[in-house]
């Protein structure tokens, strides 16, 4: 343990503080993403207006502010740039360096972006549940809050965290074959933006679509631990959902190990 | 003018060799950008399917927004991508030096080095979803309206080579912006869909400050009414002029506090 802290606790320190550097940037990300929140309220209350108000597939419009606002920022705190990372390091080719250290390639990795995990925790989701929770307060006269659910949204965002880290870095390690992350980049965020059901509820998806897409790992990424945030499970379902994080985090743990071996055979860097 | 012609000619022939170079790369970039649309696409039918109209547009109509919208988006991204790599790390890599060696303008320098050929997804997707709503948006079409229409777009996609001109201007104080433009790029979300639907500051916001909507929904919605031109077209032009200058400026300011 002691080891572990000695070798790790650098690569955090050394995160947090590029993040605390470029900290206008980590701004400007919060908001970019609050910006697209008010631009999806305001289409969201236009389609209840145009619905004749009360219930949408089973929402209503307290629920859709709540799953819009908390959806966002669930996905901007599991959110990884691993994959990116990797790609520019085979771009310019530090990654030699990081592959001469006597570490564990994807911890040191994990801790590189773990303390910025922590930071986005403080300063921008609890604020974030807090100002929620007032709004509810003040639509609907009663405080909503469920101390227990907040918990196991807790879990589960972190269980969302690592499914979105090992993805990631399986996305990453194809930079090893591909030597250009930038278009498969944005092609993966896309995707997992709609399969992760933070542009559209997977509820309201077609019926069939919607089952897939809850047993694939995209939906683990925000979507189940907003749902459970907003108490949309009961006791069983949310442990089978937690069970399903559970697998997927396992498997993708896998995965990325088994790419890595292949992987690391085919380093090839061109220097720009 | 001539030899920024050249000039500009020889580095995008540069920069077609390089994409060659990242082929497979070029075909992931052009497919996400069209994967992308293809996902607002899909989210502008599921809430159709439950409502017959937003805000008092038909389906057909909305998508004819969206799909305006994108024209002038696809074409700042075709031309002038590089910026984007100015505020994320070009400045704060120190790689700005090689801009103000050369003797050419450094902002036309920047911005004639990439070629970004993804944008042919948006490009696409924008006149696909033209000629597919079209016939059932009821448009409003005479000469002056079409003529309008086609000559506002290059100067549409000249409010977002503004704005990322003074973002990512940005980082000469800041070092790197990138999330900067990200932040008011993002707002171009605002075009997609009919101003009517925000609150009346937001209204004014992407109207005046930001002026998002002249890239979308005004222009189209002259197209589809035939109202308002002066509005919907002349403001427009007004406004791409005041900010066009301001840009400029903006961005000559820190290039010599550098040197």
């Amino acid at each position: 343990m002691n080891k572990i802290r000695k070798r790790y606790v650098p690569f955090m320190k050394a995160g947090v503080q590029s993040l605390i550097i470029y900290r206008m940037n980590f701004l400007g990300f919060i908001i970019g993403g609050l910006i697209y929140c008010f631009v999806m309220f305001y289409l969201w209350r236009a389609v209840f207006d145009s619905n004749g108000g009360g219930m949408f597939l089973g929402f209503s419009m307290t629920d859709m502010v709540i799953y819009l606002f908390l959806s966002n920022t669930t996905s901007q705190l599991t959110f990884s740039s691993v994959s990116n990372d990797i790609g520019e390091e085979i771009k310019d080719g530090s990654i030699a360096m990081r592959l001469l250290k006597p570490v564990n390639t994807d911890l040191s990795y994990l801790f590189n972006e773990l303390g910025g995990v922590l930071l986005k925790l403080v300063i921008f989701v609890i604020p974030m549940i807090l100002g929620l929770e007032i709004y509810r307060y003040c639509v609907t006269g009663t405080i909503m809050f469920n101390a227990i659910n907040f918990l196991l949204y807790v879990l589960s965002a972190i269980l969302a965290y690592i499914i979105s880290f090992r993805i990631n870095l399986c996305f990453g390690f194809i930079a090893f074959y591909v030597k250009n992350l930038w278009g498969i980049g944005i092609l993966k965020n896309s995707i997992i933006g709609f399969l992760s059901g933070s542009l559209i509820p997977l509820a309201f998806m077609p019926e069939v679509l919607r089952l897939c897409l809850e047993y694939m790992p995209f939906a683990s990424m925000s979507y189940t631990p907003v749902m459970i945030y907003m108490g949309k499970y009961g006791a069983y379902e949310i442990l089978f959902r937690l069970g399903i994080q559970v697998v997927w985090a396992v498997l993708l743990y896998g995965l990325s190990k088994l790419i890595w071996l292949g992987a690391i055979k085919k380093l090839c860097v061109q220097g720009g | 003018m001539r030899r920024a012609w050249k000039i500009y000619r020889l580095l995008a022939a540069q920069n077609l060799k390089r994409l060659m170079e990242y082929k497979a790369d070029f075909l992931t970039g052009a497919i996400s950008f069209l994967v992308d649309q293809a996902i607002g696409i899909a989210f502008i039918f599921i809430i159709f399917t439950q409502i017959p109209q937003l805000a008092g547009f038909t389906f057909e109509q909305i998508v004819f927004i969206y799909g305006f919208s994108q024209i002038p988006k696809g074409l700042d991204h075709l031309l002038a991508d590089n910026l984007w790599c100015v505020g994320y790390f070009i400045v704060r890599k120190g790689d700005f030096d090689k801009y103000l060696t050369r003797p050419i303008n450094p902002l036309f320098h920047v911005i004639a080095e990439t070629f970004q050929v993804d944008a042919i997804g948006e490009l696409v997707v924008g006149i696909g979803l033209i000629v597919y709503a079209a016939p059932n948006a009821g448009l409003h079409l005479s000469v002056w309206t079409i003529l309008l229409s086609v000559i506002v777009i290059p100067f549409s996609a000249l409010i977002y080579t503004s704005l990322k001109i003074m973002t990512s201007a940005l980082a000469f104080w800041l070092k790197s912006s990138g999330f900067i433009i990200q932040m008011v790029y993002g707002m171009n979300e605002f075009s997609k869909y009919p101003t009517t639907i925000y609150s009346f500051p937001v209204r004014i916001f992407v109207t005046y400050i930001i002026p998002f909507a002249f890239t979308g929904y005004y222009p189209a919605l002259y197209i589809l009414t035939g109202n308002n031109p002066w509005f919907n077209i002349g403001g427009f032009l007004l406004s791409h002029f005041l900010s066009g200058t301001r840009e400029y400026h903006h961005m000559k300011v820190p290039v010599h506090k550098i040197l």
